[in-house]
């Protein structure tokens, strides 16, 4: 990871610092100690100094960034001149980073050398681009005062931490003679532990710039002397801080909230002019229509709130390429050329995109609707699209894998063919956007490699990105997720067609125009559906930080940037603490479920958001945490304090309110009103916004905790987190306790309650009535009693009644789940059950959720026996969809790399022999089934092509997916039904066991010195003709021929629907379909059928007319 | 030919005495001039490793200088006729192209089979139609999307006509006028001197438990085979020349679709359903053939291939009346030329698919509109199974037949259509027997047709079971 981002670093062309070393995780930043990045960090950044571009003076590129023939459509809406004297400027800021340049006259801040300058991209309500410079605000941190400092130390102080860290810097090429600006003394508290709300003398370091915090605060902690004070160790205060942080939360900006430049306050920079070369106001440097420069404290924020809830007309630009690779190689950007870049941009509130285009190499029939641009050289069609996305100018780019693919590769390949202006993609004249890895680690996903790109006031959202983060789904490709969310399919051109239609003619390349056009049209279609920028926006207003963050930034940051805003009210300053991995505490309580079926209502109780509501219940923060002895040490009284199941202590709220209890109060009565106007709301567009909201809301409520709880985070502490799961494990056995103690017979109840099970946050009460609407009157009547026994905000709610109920084990169970209604149930609901899991073949998932469909909706047990046991035999008699037994894993390294062996990737290498163009390559995903082979071959040499295992009628190693794959996940759903020893033997042995078809294979073996001989299709014997039946079947000829013939009919059948409907998916009747998605169920079953159909029609041929 | 049963005495009537031992009057059976047509629908060897765009690409191809034709003839013969590729903004043209229409709620196999969404089978419906259809035409390179003067629902995938109208600048066509390859050119009938008939039935639903429908076929043997009726009436008898017998001669009980997705260890021993009704058939057959030639096409439920064209059903299946050289098993569609009239038809799965992805309702229009499409099975092979022709579409009509059918409508209709260059045609669609009872009857001098009912118990239709087809 080390090696990795000092790599990194010496990538750092011009990018802006904000965008630096962003490895923080979700949780767990990086396993290396906090200490140890930090000093990281330092040598980078003074490495990356060297090569830091300086925006908008040196490197302004060589050569227009706009040709004179752009279409006019493409341009934004003409903005109207702006006079800084009468005009208010109001736009919504949707990026925010800061760089390094020289200060502007007139602007607040420091005159000399080179200042931290906020840059705010944004749109006016009119759609005009606005890029504004803030000055003034410069990054500090706290220390606390030594004993006995008085303002009289304040400038020995600033002069010798100047001077040691002028010192400590090993090149100088700023030429920084100040690089501390400021210390001042003010009265404030760390927001660790319970003092006795003492203020203390703190003083506040301001620095020159952002990276010369870090070296302050190592020097200060590693011990600093000055004056007459002894060397000591200075712990530092908030000195980990993002400065975009910072800056937010000192001037109350949260993610994309709107931005007002009062009339008088702020000056307008014009276009630089030839006339005037030596203006006294800078000249423009970036690409907006207005550039604007203001005062850090002369700017309006408006609280997203009411009006300021609105979003602009945000671009958002959607684009795919397609490159033409050699046959067998994945396409590289130095040799394979880039033949195509679709385009779409749409304004965000709309439903159709107004631009669409494709630019192409070499010439393109027309396309109804789009505008084609064909261009000869491909060097000049790279610099135009670049152009054109500068024209187009959106705020939002999106595509599929377009942060890991396709910008990378058109950057590589613009550098390798040399398109000097291609790089400038962002809004910054002078600024290329360069690429860069970073790895990002977290529990929820992880370690991912990705490669970012910078590019200034642009946000990017990777659609694929945001569904690895957001959704679990067997399958990313775009076809499966367009098939998913959108119930639609898309062709899938395989690498090695594309140059074939590539090399064809200009109908073939408009067919994959076609086809690229497509591919840039779903992920706006599905961010549209997924409400992704809204989502993200809501949560970037109501977090407070910058919305590319959100994708680039795990949850800590979330945190972090709400804590500061609150502690800031109250004088309090965050600790950066030494974080050590290791320690644990326990988790959540799990009470021992009773397996089994229930055909009675099982009532669910559920803590409405049990961690948050614990922790302003019992008033767990950092600020109310009491150290060890410290109660008797204040003199508290036992009534000020508690004590925790876990044995910490912290003050009552009368004593001091915890920053997180008002933090999670906030969320949540913000959440309540979000969820109160959402039952009111009727417009469906805006009911998803506030549906947005409220979610965003609750996972932000919830990450509170996990913010106390991260090991190697920002400020994590035990105290709070254990006490908190403490709590809840209490809150749970009580809930139990009470349940079964109050609603028993002898209370004049059916029957005694009993909880068969409780998890975390949740107990299921079997109350022993028969009816829903009974269990839920008992449930909502039991929750409402049980909470009057827990302080308030914390409440047990009655949610659901499931019925039936299949309690498998912790964490696994399904039930009909009732809510709304007594009468009809809401959905199925599953947890824990093979019906997601990307490691099994579909078989499992489509078994498993149509049994549990029988035993939960049809109430038939029987009949899911049954239904698994013709699965099983239709198993073994080879007649399932091999879609269904197709396991795919990815290609992520060369065999060789891969320390064992593996079975997708020894198939990929067998491919690659059979046939380099069709082969697998790194990156894809590889499709596979197991194979029969005879005994004692290793597991990852049986996997095989399954279009291969279907064209050579290789047979499926049956006992394996029965074994491996079907049996625990059918015994585990069963088992609760039947009983143990029973569900094995009337699962997995019996009648329909023994029913087997054995295929022989085309290849392999000795196939190929075997001879085939006809049978007789009645009896099997072996015929000297090639008649259909012997003499002996002659007389049952016609009830043979009629059974072989339906199955010819019901096998066209098939074929007709399969063939045709790719054809309508692929959107042509009069062309062939080239549609190799192997994710679509169609894919194997139409291949499947053509096979069986041409071997049906051969044994139905043989009987002679 | 007349079988040895019908003892009577000339003049006599049924209720008489038999006068004497003597072979009663002997009718002899009027033979015609027969010659199947049906090559066209005959697929020899049998390949499944095409795909359907061929289809479409002979269809367009063999289809657009007939309405190149058409068109010019329409809207002047200086009309530009445009490809999509070559169409430009605003330019008033004609495109000759296929149809397709997008619907939502068309059944998909995508959504019946995805793991998905199997928790919500399709509703069964009879019409597939809805306000968001979306109608768009197709010629070998683009699509585009259609508005204007055309009916949106009227109109079916797969058929191809000419358009004429403008392009907007919204990417959709704008129509004011279209029109179809309407009748191809016809030969001439001969002109007959004497009432010769044709019989035809559809839909005989063998192997549904109806037991009436079983009297109300045994009726029908009679009649045609002469053994009903007095005398008069077997001579009228005797000019029924020909029997076609259009499809579904099974009923659909006997499709047991259980069987292909029911496990194989519980089927093995059980053989198809359609083995029992088959050999009532065979019987069925031997009364008529050892009387009358008899035509056999197989349709939707019957124990032949599903795609179209269906190929004969399998003589292996009729050992008792395939010994008779009157059996002809035929393909589904069938055509002939019978004494010189042309006859064309099918056992009614083109009409019944047409029918559920389009606002018509009923089959004779929508046999009407097949005949003006020019084009037998336009929703093949979009909604309708069908072959995977390369290089030929044998659907489209070569020339115009004097009779063309289909089978198993709900009611009988019968209508005389005539084409400009003075082409006379006689369409019908042969009701389904098993729920009617009916059957009809073509003259071939006249082109007349009328319905004959069988029925047993309906007393209103008594009159006319007493069928008197001596006109």
């Amino acid at each position: 990871m080390e090696f990795k981002r000092r790599n990194g670093a010496t990538f750092m062309g011009g990018a802006s610092q904000a965008k630096r070393g962003k490895t923080t995780g979700e949780w767990e930043d990086s396993p290396s100690q906090f200490e140890e990045e930090l000093s990281m960090f330092d040598d980078a950044e003074m490495e990356m100094d060297d090569m830091e571009g300086q925006p908008g003076h040196d490197v302004i590129p060589v050569g227009e960034l706009f040709s004179a023939d752009q279409n006019p459509r493409w341009r934004r809406p003409n903005a109207p001149s702006l006079d800084p004297s009468s005009d208010t400027l109001v736009f919504q800021q949707i990026d925010l980073d800061y760089y390094l340049g020289g200060s502007i006259a007139g602007m607040p801040g420091q005159s000399q050398g080179k200042v931290p300058i906020i840059r705010m991209f944004g749109v006016t309500d009119s759609g005009n681009s606005v890029c504004c410079h803030v000055h003034g605000f410069a990054p500090y941190f706290y220390v606390p005062a030594p004993n006995g400092f008085t303002s009289n130390y304040l400038g020995e102080f600033k002069r010798e931490l100047n001077s040691v860290v002028l010192k400590d810097m090993r090149s100088n090429k700023d030429n920084i003679s100040v690089t501390v600006l400021a210390v001042d003394i003010c009265r404030k508290e760390s927001m660790y532990g319970y003092h006795g709300q003492r203020s203390l003398d703190f003083l506040r370091i301001t620095m020159a710039m952002p990276r010369l915090i870090a070296p302050a605060k190592r020097l200060l902690e590693q011990g600093f002397t000055f004056g007459p004070f002894p060397i000591q160790s200075y712990q530092a205060y908030e000195a980990n801080i993002d400065f975009e942080i910072r800056f937010m939360v000192d001037s109350d900006v949260v993610g994309c909230c709107w931005i007002e430049l009062p009339k008088g306050k702020y000056s307008v920079r014009e276009e630089k002019s030839s006339a005037n070369p030596v203006s006294q106001t800078p000249s423009k440097v970036s690409l907006c229509q207005y550039e604007v420069d203001v005062g850090w404290t002369d700017f309006i924020s408006h609280p997203a709130e009411g009006e300021w809830q609105k979003i602009t007309p945000l671009r958002v630009l959607s684009f795919d390429i397609e490159c033409a690779g050699r046959k067998g190689i994945f396409p590289e950007p130095d040799k394979d050329p880039v033949i195509q870049i679709a385009s779409m941009v749409q304004r965000q509130g709309e439903t159709e995109p107004f631009i669409r285009t494709v630019f192409t190499l070499q010439s393109c029939a027309s396309i109804v609707g789009s505008q084609i641009l064909c261009f000869t050289q491909e060097k000049k069609l790279l610099q135009s699209w670049a152009e054109f996305l500068r024209t187009v100018d959106p705020d939002i780019i999106t595509g599929y894998n377009i942060q890991n693919f396709d910008f990378p590769y058109l950057l590589n390949r613009a550098a390798a063919l040399k398109v000097n202006l291609f790089p400038y993609l962002g809004r910054m004249r002078g600024v290329q956007s360069v690429l860069r890895e970073s790895s990002f680690q977290s529990k929820q996903m992880g370690r991912r490699e990705n490669k970012t790109i910078n590019m200034e006031g642009r946000v990017q959202f990777d659609l694929l990105q945001i569904l690895l983060r957001d959704y679990k789904l067997r399958s990313y490709t775009l076809n499966a997720v367009s098939f998913h969310f959108l119930q639609e399919q898309k062709e899938d051109v395989q690498h090695s067609i594309i140059t074939d239609l590539q090399n064809g003619n200009e109908q073939t390349r408009r067919r994959l125009a076609v086809y690229c056009l497509k591919d840039a049209y779903l992920p706006l279609r599905l961010l549209q559906k997924l409400m992704c920028v809204i989502n993200y926006m809501e949560m970037a207003r109501v977090t407070g930080v910058p919305l590319t963050y959100l994708l680039s930034r795990g949850q800590q940051i979330k945190v972090v940037s709400q804590l500061l805003r609150q502690a800031m009210k109250q004088d309090l300053v965050m600790p950066v603490v030494r974080t050590e991995g290791g320690e644990d505490y326990t988790g959540a309580t799990v009470i021992e479920p009773e397996k089994g079926y229930y055909s009675l209502p099982i009532a669910t109780l559920d803590f409405s958001s049990l961690y948050p509501s614990i922790m302003m219940a019992h008033n767990l923060c950092y600020t109310t945490l009491l150290q060890k002895g410290s109660a008797e040490k204040l003199g508290l009284s036992p009534d000020d304090f508690i004590r925790t199941p876990t044995g910490d202590q912290f003050v009552k709220s009368s004593v001091r309110k915890g920053l997180l209890p008002e933090i999670l109060e906030n969320l949540l009565s913000a959440r309540k009103r979000a969820k109160a106007e959402l039952k009111k709301e009727t417009d469906p567009f805006k009911k998803q916004v506030l549906d947005g909201r409220q979610l965003a809301l609750k996972i932000s409520a919830n990450s509170v905790y996990g913010f106390t709880g991260a090991q190697v985070g920002k400020l994590p502490c035990l105290e709070i987190s254990q006490s908190v799961t403490g709590f809840g494990r209490q809150m749970i056995e009580k809930t139990k306790q009470l349940v079964e103690s109050n609603y028993t017979i002898s209370n004049g109840y059916q029957a005694d309650a009993k909880v068969v099970y409780g998890d975390t946050d949740s107990v299921m009460v079997k109350l022993g009535v028969t009816t829903v609407k009974e269990a839920m009157d008992i449930g909502r009547k039991a929750a409402e009693w049980v909470s009057s026994h827990f302080t308030p905000p914390i409440k047990l709610e009655f949610e659901k009644v499931y019925y039936p109920y299949l309690l498998i084990n912790k964490k696994r169970y399904a039930g009909l789940y009732f809510s709304s209604s007594p009468d009809t149930h809401d959905k199925m609901d599953c947890k824990g059950i093979e019906t997601v899991r990307r490691d099994n073949c579909p078989l499992v998932a489509n078994l498993i959720n149509t049994c549990l469909q029988m035993i939960l909706i049809d109430r038939d047990p029987q009949g899911a026996v049954d239904h698994a046991k013709e699965v099983i035999s239709d198993l073994l008699c080879n007649r399932i969809d091999i879609s269904q037994l197709v396991i795919t894993k990815e290609l992520t390294r060369t065999a060789q790399e891969y320390t064992g062996k593996q079975a997708h990737v020894e198939l990929a290498e067998r491919m690659r022999k059979r046939d380099a163009g069709s082969a697998p390559n790194l990156g894809d995903r590889v499709p596979y089934v197991i194979i029969k082979a005879t005994k004692g071959v290793a597991a990852y040499m049986k996997s095989e092509d399954p279009i291969y295992v279907l064209e050579n009628n290789i047979p499926i190693d049956t006992q394996y997916y029965l074994e491996q794959q079907l049996s625990k996940p059918l015994l585990r759903i069963f088992e609760p039904i039947l009983g143990e020893t029973k569900a094995e033997s009337v699962l997995l042995k019996g009648d329909h066991t023994r029913c087997k078809t054995v295929l022989t294979s085309k290849v392999g073996g000795l196939m190929a010195f075997a001879q085939k001989r006809s049978t007789c299709i009645g009896c099997k014997a072996v015929l000297k003709t090639d008649a259909a039946v012997c003499d002996f079947c002659k007389k049952k000829e016609s009830e043979l021929y009629q059974k072989e013939i339906f199955h010819l009919n019901m096998l066209e059948e098939r074929f007709s629907r399969l063939w045709t409907q790719c054809q309508r998916c692929q959107g042509s009747l009069h062309e062939d379909v080239l549609c190799t998605s192997r994710d679509c169920p169609i894919f194997y079953m139409r291949k499947k059928v053509q096979k069986d159909l041409d071997d049906q029609s051969k044994l139905v041929s043989r009987f002679r007319w | 030919m007349f079988s040895d049963l019908s003892a009577q005495r000339e003049g006599s009537s049924l209720l008489c005495r038999p006068a004497s031992e003597d072979q009663g009057p002997v009718f002899e059976r009027t033979l015609l001039d027969y010659s199947p047509s049906t090559e066209r629908y005959r697929v020899g060897e049998r390949s499944f490793n095409r795909q359907y765009a061929h289809i479409y690409a002979a269809r367009l191809m063999e289809m657009r200088p007939l309405l190149s034709e058409t068109a010019k003839h329409k809207w002047g013969s200086d009309v530009q006729i445009r490809k999509l590729c070559d169409l430009e903004t605003g330019e008033q043209c004609c495109i000759v192209g296929t149809l397709f229409k997008r619907m939502d709620l068309q059944p998909s196999i995508l959504k019946e089979i995805s793991e998905e969404h199997n928790l919500l089978p399709q509703p069964a419906r009879t019409k597939y139609i809805t306000e968001a259809d979306e109608l768009i035409l197709e010629d070998e390179l683009q699509r585009i999307k259609l508005e204007g003067k055309i009916d949106r629902d009227k109109c079916v995938t797969g058929s191809v006509i000419a358009i004429y109208g403008a392009e907007k600048n919204d990417g959709k066509f704008t129509v004011e006028d279209f029109c179809m390859a309407d009748l191809p050119s016809q030969v001439p009938r001969p002109a007959l001197s004497s009432d010769k008939f044709v019989l035809l039935a559809s839909g005989l639903g063998l192997g549904s438990s109806q037991a009436d429908n079983m009297l109300g076929l045994q009726l029908l043997v009679d009649m045609v085979t002469g053994q009903l009726g007095e005398t008069r009436e077997q001579s009228g008898a005797a000019t029924i020349s020909r029997v076609l017998l259009a499809g579904n001669l099974l009923s659909q009980n006997t499709q047991d679709k259980d069987a292909s997705t029911k496990a194989k260890y519980l089927t093995k021993k059980t053989q198809a359903g359609s083995v029992e009704a088959m050999r009532l058939l065979d019987e069925l057959l031997l009364q008529l053939v050892a009387s009358v030639p008899v035509d056999v096409m197989p349709g939707q439920y019957d124990p032949t291939n599903y795609t179209l064209p269906q190929q004969p059903l399998h003589r292996c299946m009729f050992p008792l009346s395939s010994v008779y050289p009157t059996l002809q098993l035929v393909s589904n569609p069938y055509g002939a030329i019978i004494d010189g009239v042309r006859f064309l038809g099918t056992s009614g799965q083109n009409v019944c698919d047409i029918r559920k992805y389009s606002s018509m309702d009923s089959h004779l229009e929508i046999l009407e509109e097949t005949l003006r499409l020019r084009h037998l099975a336009p929703t093949a092979p979009d909604t309708l199974g069908c072959y995977p022709f390369y290089q030929r579409d044998p659907f489209i009509f070569e020339e115009c037949p004097h009779v063309y059918f289909s089978g198993n409508a709900p009611v009988f209709e019968s209508k005389l259509v005539e084409g400009s260059d003075g082409q006379e045609v006689l369409l019908i669609t042969i009701p389904d027997f098993s729920s009617t009872q009916t059957a009809c009857l073509v003259n071939l001098r006249t082109l007349q047709c009328e319905p004959v009912f069988f029925s047993a118990f309906s007393a209103d239709e008594d009159e006319e079971s007493e069928m008197n087809i001596s006109h």
